[in-house]
């Protein structure tokens, strides 16, 4: 018998991930909303009401650490939701700090190893010391004229809500509203939306008094600082009865009097199709909210995917292209045996059939693609909390986090971005000081921008901080020996900045600080690489610096060109190859101690793969006739020396396993049929690898061209 | 077959109690469960009933479960059907309120599959001596 | 009346590895010798599919196939034991073995025999040099019925 636990377990991973998110989300707006020193008290309730769940979940499903927290962090929050504390920017960062903290534990409990996560226990002990002692008060709702009925079905939670609104002065009024069981999910989430701008609705209760079995009456208990009539103008229609709950008068009180609902003007709830057809007619009028923001939880209209299950799909997708190649094979043979009309029907089959791959294929890929907030959310907790480290004012924008790209790419995302801003803020923005004296505002600005350009996803991190020093850069590659210093002097401005790209470089001087510019943007660049993205800098001094990441939107399925080497069959993404040219061995020069062609007049450098593979040389004439494949990735080129040209495929890219991973120039492999593997390579880093040292010398046209 | 609404928001929750009540039919016999992600999901489904057994949440937004056991014992098909409730520990009010309007039983969180099978299994008992 | 539900504390499953007094090895041979690893570490047995070499990779690999559409990474038992090479036979199979990383990884061996079942008194610990790397990579020697198995530690092979 499989436990409960067990099966359930992955959904509580999943969903306990999504509280977690959106408790991160809530305590950064917490902390904007601090900043501007308006605390929005709805904000501190839904982070209870988060770790409450999380809570609940984790005690169910066995994760005792995680329960303990929650629990903790539960009590902190009651008190501040309560009042009995005040939020400070330091029990925000511990609050902070149990987001992290709950990341690490899930993913602990995932793996199912032993850890005793110490960090844990002190943090349980820092939220204690948190605590404020409680202060029980009596509920004020008896002061309104609130049906006794609708007081008590009210949770715990309902009324300490009802009880703030009423407290910050706001009024009370019940909308009597009619809907239709089949559209109320629809209409209730507009009725919300339009609620949402005149106040808060505490709760939702069924009055069970419907005149129709398909329709239902709900009362909603609502506060608002609105006046009545403000509310009928912009809530009221023919389905809804708005009135005021006003406060007990003294003689109602004195008397001792359960109050009841005033019956005012009451409307004859119109019959369902009616208040159906009524209701499509407002609808129609009003101009509806284009996107509700997120849809009711009875309406799912979101299915939660397991990312394996779609590479399931583009596995099977990634072979019917390989049928439809052979289809195409097929129908050519046929062909080329005398049956025309048979070629042509299964030829005008094949395009219906390719037509439909393409629009399954697409279908697919689109279910892959996640908002890039989903990381900016990380990294905007991680610009918090450097700030705070650093004692420097960081004012974070965030521009274009729905756009969309390959959840696993996603994935990778976040540690190289991660990077870049630590630099950012790090190297990048000056100390306070500085900065007024050189007439910036004191708060320094990172602006992260992502957005689609193409076949491509572009993300900027750019920082209005004191820009990279250029000269300094320069001499620090003299000293260690990267640039010769009689190449320096002609280097562009571009390759001076590309040089904090090369390993052991750092303007800082310490040559193991990971946060120095040199030492870790390589590994930035060499991870963005083996996304199949390329990323270019620019500096201005004094002024600031701009980092550009181009990815490709989706490494799932690509058109390749296959190609063959000796016995050899390789793929090479046709986004990185502009043409392909035949190759005689003729034209060649040596440039550099580096093999280069010209091509239409500029130069371009070759490289031969079976040499730089190490791939036994097949025995072929000199003469014989080959390819040039021009790769080419950002502005730079390289000319990849193939023996013979196969074809374009579309192709599925593997990852290459991690026992792999110290083997550097491929992007992974692909089936090429009949359960054949090619080796994909990775165009941005053959040109890498060949051209390493020649952005540092400079590449000219000499006299024995 | 006895057929349970289990009405509860968090998903991993729904999959737990599912879990729970189908795994081990010689505890309850064999159950249809069915899931209502919220208040309104479970007023969309009650008119399909009749149900067996409602278990439900006592905190969710919008409609909660103090509102969804009024209504139930309001409607003419689920008068006397058998409700069970879900509270967290700290909330002995909102489980004293589920009782008054007319709840069954209450389970705290956290519970095991067991303890749900067993209240589940009395419940469906009762529900039957009823009729 | 009401019933009081008390409640208990979930606790985490732990799966708690098969320590059973007979432990089940998959016997298989390699340049001659017979050798066995943990049954319940192999995930499938195969007939080698074309496996394509892979350049620049450690010669321990001998490159990647497919597996119903899963790329697998294919060791070279024999070069990572250090023994004597041999051609491939039609006998040679590959073992599919799932490692911590999640990782799917291939061993090729040239054939398989059966599996056999051993307890702690039939394993010897690995004292004695076999010649070249093995040492390392020896859990102990099984005699079951009077067959001489070297035992393998699936782990730290994979882990090279």
């Amino acid at each position: 018998m499989v436990e409960p636990t067990d099966k359930a377990r992955e959904e509580f991973f999943s969903e306990a991930q999504e509280i977690i998110e959106t408790l991160s989300r809530n305590l950064l707006a917490l902390d904007g909303s601090l900043k501007e020193g308006a605390l929005d008290p709805s904000l501190v309730n839904e982070a209870f009401r988060a770790v409450h769940t999380l809570k609940g979940l984790a005690g169910l499903f066995g994760a005792l650490k995680m329960g303990q927290l929650a629990h903790r962090l539960e009590d902190v929050l009651d008190d501040l939701r309560l009042g009995r504390m005040e939020l400070s920017a330091d029990t925000l960062d511990v609050l902070f700090r149990a987001v992290e903290v709950f990341g690490q534990i899930l993913a602990v409990e995932r793996r199912q190893v032993e850890d005793p996560l110490t960090s844990v226990d002190e943090l349980i002990d820092q939220l204690s010391a948190l605590g404020a002692g409680a202060a029980h008060r009596p509920s004020p709702a008896v002061d309104y004229e609130l049906d006794p009925a609708m007081l008590a079905v009210l949770t715990e939670y309902e009324e300490h809500r009802l009880r703030t609104n009423i407290e910050q002065g706001l009024r009370l009024y019940r909308l009597r509203v009619q809907f239709d069981l089949a559209t109320i999910d629809k209409a209730l989430e507009e009725m919300k939306e339009r609620a949402k701008r005149h106040g808060e609705i505490i709760t939702y209760l069924p009055t069970g008094e419907a005149t129709s079995p398909d329709a239902i009456e709900l009362d909603l208990l609502m506060a608002s600082r609105d006046d009545l009539a403000t509310l009928i103008g912009s809530l009221g229609a023919d389905n809804v009865v708005i009135e005021e709950i006003p406060r007990r008068t003294r003689a109602s009180i004195a008397a001792g009097a359960p109050s009841l609902f005033p019956r005012g003007t009451s409307i004859v709830p119109p019959a369902p199709e009616e208040a159906a057809s009524l209701a499509a007619e407002a609808e129609a009028e009003r101009a509806a909210p284009a996107e509700a923001a997120g849809s009711l939880r009875s309406v799912t209209q979101t299915v939660r995917v397991d990312i394996r299950k779609l590479d399931l799909l583009m596995n099977i997708v990634g072979e019917l292209a390989i049928v439809r190649g052979q289809l195409g094979r097929v129908t050519d043979r046929v062909r080329s045996e005398g049956q025309r009309q048979l070629a042509a029907e299964l030829q005008r089959l094949n395009r219906s059939f390719e037509r439909r791959l393409s629009e399954m294929q697409d279908g697919i890929l689109e279910v892959r693609m996640v908002p890039l907030g989903q990381v900016f959310d990380r990294l905007a907790r991680v610009v918090r909390q450097i700030s705070r480290e650093l004692t420097k004012e960081i004012r974070l924008v965030i521009t274009g986090a729905e756009t969309e790209i390959d959840k696993l790419i996603v994935e990778e995302l976040s540690d190289p971005l991660m990077h870049m801003i630590r630099n950012a803020i790090d190297h990048g923005i000056e100390p306070s000081e500085q900065r007024k004296r050189v007439g910036k505002p004191l708060a320094g600005t990172i602006a992260l921008n992502a957005f689609q350009k193409g076949n491509h996803v572009m993300i900027e991190i750019e920082d209005d901080g004191k820009g990279i020093d250029e000269q300094g850069l320069l001499q620090k590659a003299i000293q260690i020996g990267k640039v010769e210093a009689g190449v320096a002097r002609e280097l562009t401005r571009d390759e001076i900045l590309a040089l904090i790209f090369v390993p052991g470089l750092s303007t800082k001087g310490e040559a193991g600080d990971i946060s120095g510019r040199g030492v870790g943007m390589d590994i930035v660049k060499t991870n963005i690489g083996k996304l199949g993205g390329v990323i270019d800098v620019h500096s201005e001094q004094g002024i600031g610096t701009k980092m550009t990441i181009t990815l490709p939107i989706t490494l799932a399925i690509v058109s390749a060109l296959i190609v063959h080497v000796g016995e050899h069959t390789f793929a090479l993404p046709l986004a990185s190859v502009s043409e392909a040219i035949t190759f005689d061995g003729t034209g060649v020069r040596v440039v550099d101690g580096r093999e280069v062609m010209t091509l239409r007049g500029s130069t371009l450098p070759l490289c031969r793969l079976d040499r730089l593979l190490g791939l036994r040389d097949a025995m072929r004439s000199p003469r014989q006739r080959r390819f040039v494949v021009v790769a080419s990735l950002g502005n730079r080129r390289l000319g990849v020396v193939v023996d013979h040209l196969v074809g374009q495929q579309d192709i599925v890219i593997k990852p290459l396993g991690k026992s792999l991973s110290s083997v550097r120039g491929f992007a992974g492999a692909t089936e090429l049929g009949d359960q054949r593997v090619g080796l994909v390579l990775d165009a941005g880093a053959l040109i890498e690898e060949v051209l390493a040292g020649v952005e540092l010398r400079r590449e000219g046209v000499r006299a024995h061209g | 077959m006895p057929r349970i609404l289990v009405v509860e928001d968090s998903y991993s929750m729904r999959a737990f109690v599912r879990s729970a009540l189908e795994s081990d039919p010689t505890a309850i016999g064999e159950v249809e469960v069915v899931e209502a992600a919220s208040g309104f999901d479970a007023l969309r489904l009650l008119p399909r009933g009749p149900y067996d057994l409602v278990i439900t949440d006592i905190n969710m937004p919008d409609i909660n479960g103090l509102e969804l056991v009024q209504f139930i014992r309001k409607s003419e098909m689920h008068k006397t059907t058998p409700v069970l409730l879900i509270s967290t520990q700290s909330s002995e009010r909102d489980r004293e309120r589920g009782l008054s309007l007319g709840a069954d039983a209450y389970l705290t969180k956290p519970f095991t599959p067991e303890l749900l099978r067993q209240e589940t299994a009395r419940q469906l008992a009762r529900g039957r001596e009823q009729v | 009346m009401v019933d009081l539900v008390r409640t208990r504390e979930g606790r985490l499953a732990r799966r708690v590895a098969e320590r059973g007094p007979v432990r089940e090895f998959l016997a298989f041979v390699l340049a001659g010798e017979l050798y066995g690893v943990e049954l319940t570490r192999i995930r499938e047995i195969l007939s080698p599919p074309p496996i394509t070499i892979v350049p620049r990779a450690s010669s321990d690999v001998i490159g990647v196939c497919s597996v119903r559409g899963l790329l697998v990474t294919v060791l070279d038992l024999r070069r990572r034991l250090d023994l004597e090479e041999a051609p491939a036979s039609r006998r040679s199979r590959i073992l599919l073995t799932e490692v911590e990383s999640g990782e799917v990884l291939g061993l090729y061996v040239d054939e398989v025999r059966q599996v056999m079942r051993l307890t702690e008194n039939e394993i010897e610990p690995a004292n004695a040099v076999l010649g070249g790397d093995v040492s390392e990579h020896v859990l102990g020697i099984g005699r079951p019925a009077g067959v001489v198995l070297i035992l393998l530690d699936l782990k730290s092979i994979v882990a090279g």
